[in-house]
């Protein structure tokens, strides 16, 4: 180690100011403070300082999403296979072309197939995502000379979990970067966004290219052409236009995810356990998240008690709300982004409940975005500075009273 | 009773106790050192005036300086010897300041002089705060705030609770634990001294819940004629920053800019109440103290009944060091200040010194990050200040208006937000400058402006 430490030390003063390497300093520092301890100790009090550090809050964020992670892997390839052995067509892509080249066959029983399938679509998605978020995130620090931050690891985690299988690699790294640098970088990169990157990357996809995002179509690896009774759009985009499609869908295969949709949203169960690694570690705001349950249970209740005889989505419970589209996992993973929540613990509950509120109102009155969560977040995100700024007032205004100024 | 029954204040932090190891030790008693350190500003305000000359012989307890002013306290020798030296020596703010240097006399029995006794019987209030002036008697909790000052009370505010603190809640240090346990008299007495004083028609011992044994022997002890009670709290950081104690124990909130005296309630710290029951029967003035020696790097850990004045060099030596010891601090990790160098001595105000080992400090600076906007300082702030939105305009310096509109001038320093932050932004670092700077130029402008000053309301 010291021997290292010694050769480290001798490069040091080229990237120093001055030195002809210096515009690569963020690089340097970044592999400084990932390979040895820093040798600074505190000068002045206090002294002590609490376990929890921003690194290990977004290490607790990735390890959360690990079984929505593993369940978009496993049900991309099921819902494939599934489609597939029901007479749907494989694609016409590299993925299907080397599966069939490897002579396994469509058989949705058997997970390890399932995972080998559902992982030829993601893990490309993935990689894509990371080698864009690096590049952005490596070329902005050495463009404004700070220090690489490993910000852009969970969002590079988040959006994949958003995204269809089927989309195109091109399409996910135009996203990736659009929402890295409009919804980051530009702002001054981590702590200074007001919109949740990830969200802001899936946001410019699904306006830019409806056709792929917008859950209608199909959204299963597989070719639907000529298969009657057998649709993969999504369940909300079907329940939007059809009635009755929820009193003989089954809640339990929606809850655990066994449904089309975004890779890793579809899982309520998943989410669930990130949300309870969130919750233990408090990583994640429980206001935030309390929010969000009760505006969609008023809002979703008060239409059931409404009803509506066009629109079959009034008559909605708010339990079918909450396991369908990204509505439990943008709870989970998006809402409770510190950076562009609001950040009074109020006004964290308030910034929830206007999530949840919004989620539904778009869902049910707004057919054109049967998916409401993105759209609610990223809305709330904006109002969230608004809400802080009235419950700082109100604490204000409260406090006068009581000391009778 | 269920540990929520328990009174406490709002918001806080939890940082590790680290009282284990010294609140089972008895107070001892420290050795002289060679050379005892006496800065002539022990306290807040104006430097002690010195009454002895270069090369005078001085018996302990002797009078070495008077007070100049009000604002001002005696300096007691706390060794029979020489004095050395008259001039500068080295303090923890890392500057020279005029000081007193006493050479122990070895052969000496040190046995203290002792000055005019203040019997409590007799003694009227006026006659009793000019004695703890005289006795050199400062905040012992680490703030050195001259007490006869703190108990001068104005005649339009009257105090009803006087509060008695023991909460002790800075890690490491048990010394006021170690004293509730084996001063009680001392206690007691001081609790009738400052009840004659502020006429308070009760007085409360305020003790956190990590210290049970110190609660029952308190309650056990105090005497069925003293309007006193003990308050046991709920244990968390800092609830023993007086608007803290006031805020669990009488649910009164001392307003922005105002003392704890506006809500009717007077705060002394447990040990200097100790001292007062201790020093004014006896007419003698403070020369020696209790400190906690410990954390990680010292080997002989303990609380010990130290003398004024011993260098730090002197201290570490006799309890042993490990040799990788890495920093030392004067007071509680909290709040305490890093010693600039070996040769401070121990003053009136160090309530104890705590040393880290290389492998203990260094995990406690890292990288700093950009603020997240988690909020985790804003739910630890006892202020209810917004440490977070303060330190983005501590970054662009915009001091003024961290005043005006965050109430910077609110902040007492207690390190919380720093202790939270997962990004490792020094927030109280950066207030405790702006603090110093917005200080300054309200100065400068209230000295270059009378005019200004006129025109304010009377």
């Amino acid at each position: 180690m010291k021997f290292l430490r010694d050769l480290h030390d001798k490069a040091d003063p080229l990237f120093k100011d001055g030195g002809p390497l210096a515009r690569f300093h963020a690089l340097w520092e970044a592999h400084d403070t990932a390979m040895f301890t820093p040798g600074e100790v505190t000068r002045t009090a206090p002294h002590v300082r609490d376990g929890m550090d921003l690194k290990r809050m977004m290490i607790t964020v990735v390890i959360a999403l690990q079984p929505c992670v593993l369940f978009a892997v496993y049900n991309t390839g099921y819902q494939s296979l599934r489609a597939i052995s029901k007479g749907a067509v494989p694609l016409d892509d590299w993925q299907m072309a080397l599966y069939q080249l490897l002579g396994f066959s469509f058989d949705p029983t058997n997970i390890a197939l399932c995972l080998l399938v559902g992982a030829l679509y993601f893990v490309p998605i993935l990689a894509v995502v990371f080698a864009v978020g690096a590049v952005i995130e490596i070329g902005t620090a050495i463009i404004r000379g700070h220090e690489v931050n490993e910000g852009f690891l969970v969002t590079g985690f988040l959006l994949p979990l958003t995204l269809p299988p089927t989309i195109p690699l091109w399409m996910v790294a135009l996203g990736m970067a659009f929402g890295l640098i409009f919804g980051k970088e530009v702002f001054g990169g981590t702590g200074f966004n007001f919109l949740n990157p990830a969200l802001t990357a899936r946001a410019f996809l699904f306006f830019a290219y409806p056709a792929w995002m917008s859950g209608d179509a199909p959204w299963i690896a597989a070719d639907f052409l000529g298969v009657d009774s057998f649709t993969g759009a999504t369940w909300l985009a079907q329940a939007a236009v059809t009635e009755g499609v929820l009193a003989t869908a089954s809640f339990a295969d929606a809850f655990i995810g066994w449904v089309p949709g975004s890779m890793g949203e579809t899982s309520a169960l998943c989410a669930l356990l990130g949300m309870i690694i969130l919750l233990v570690t408090r990583v994640g705001s429980w206001q935030t998240m309390a929010g969000v349950i009760a505006g969609t249970v008023v809002l979703a209740t008060f239409l059931n008690a409404t009803g509506s005889e066009t629109n079959p989505l009034f008559a909605m419970p708010f339990w079918w709300h909450m396991v369908l589209g990204g509505w439990a996992f943008g709870m989970v993973f998006m809402a409770t982004d510190p950076v562009s929540s609001a950040f009074t613990s109020t006004g964290r509950f308030y910034y929830g409940l206007g999530i949840g509120v919004l989620v539904v109102l778009i869902r049910v009155v707004n057919p054109a975005y049967p998916e409401g969560m993105m759209l609610a977040i990223l809305f709330m995100n904006m109002f969230a500075p608004l809400i802080d700024h009235f419950v700082v007032q109100a604490n204000v205004n409260r406090r006068l009273a009581r000391v009778g100024a | 009773m269920g540990l929520l029954a328990l009174k406490t204040f709002r918001h806080g932090v939890h940082p590790p106790e680290a009282k284990d190891e010294t609140s089972g030790s008895p107070i001892r008693q420290f050795p002289f050192a060679p050379l005892l350190v006496l800065p002539l500003i022990q306290h807040a305000g104006k430097p002690s005036l010195p009454e002895v000359i270069e090369g005078q012989e001085v018996v302990r307890g002797q009078r070495l300086a008077r007070p100049d002013g009000f604002m001002s306290v005696s300096l007691h020798a706390p060794a029979t010897g020489v004095v050395r030296k008259i001039g500068l020596c080295p303090s923890i703010s890392g500057r020279m300041v005029p000081g007193i240097f006493l050479e122990p006399h070895p052969a000496s029995t040190q046995e203290v002089a002792l000055g005019e006794p203040c019997p409590l019987e007799t003694a009227t209030p006026e006659a009793i705060v000019a004695a703890i002036q005289e006795a050199g008697l400062v905040g012992l909790g680490g703030a050195a705030f001259p007490t006869h000052v703190k108990l001068s009370l104005p005649d339009d505010k009257p105090v009803d609770t006087l509060i008695i603190n023991g909460a002790e809640c800075e890690p490491y240090l048990t010394t006021d634990h170690r004293v509730m346990l084996e001063q009680r008299d001392d206690v007691v007495m001081g609790i009738r001294y400052l009840l004659r004083v502020c006429r308070a028609e009760r007085a409360i011992v305020a003790i956190e819940a990590n210290k049970p044994d110190a609660a029952r022997h308190i309650q056990e002890g105090l005497p069925d004629d003293l309007p006193a009670s003990v308050e046991v709290l709920r244990v968390k950081y800092p609830q023993g920053a007086e608007k803290m104690l006031i805020s669990a124990l009488l649910g009164r909130e001392v307003p922005s800019g105002k003392l704890p005296l506006d809500t009717g309630a007077l705060c002394i710290n447990v040990a200097t109440a100790a001292e007062i029951g201790r020093l004014l029967p006896a007419g003698r003035g403070i020369e020696e103290r209790v400190i906690t020696i410990g954390g990680p790097a010292i080997e002989h850990k303990g609380n010990y009944r130290i003398p004024i004045g011993t260098p730090l060099r002197f201290l570490l030596e006799q309890v042993g060091v490990d040799e990788d010891v890495n920093r030392v601090f004067l007071g509680g990790p909290m709040m305490g200040a890093a010693a600039p160098s070996l040769d401070i001595p121990i003053t009136k105000g160090t309530s104890g010194v705590v040393a880290f080992t290389d492998h203990a400090a260094a995990a406690t600076h890292r990288k700093i990050y950009p603020c997240i906007r988690c909020g985790y300082c804003v739910d630890a702030c006892p202020m209810l200040l917004n440490p977070s939105q303060l330190g983005i305009l501590a970054l662009n310096e915009e001091h003024e208006r961290m005043a005006d509109e965050f109430h910077l001038l609110d902040c007492f320093e207690c390190g919380s937000c720093s202790f939270v932050c997962p990004s490792h932004i020094p927030l109280v670092q950066q207030f405790r400058a702006a603090k110093a700077t917005v200080r300054k130029a309200r100065q400068q402008a209230a000295a270059a402006g009378p005019t200004a000053s006129k025109e304010a309301p009377a």
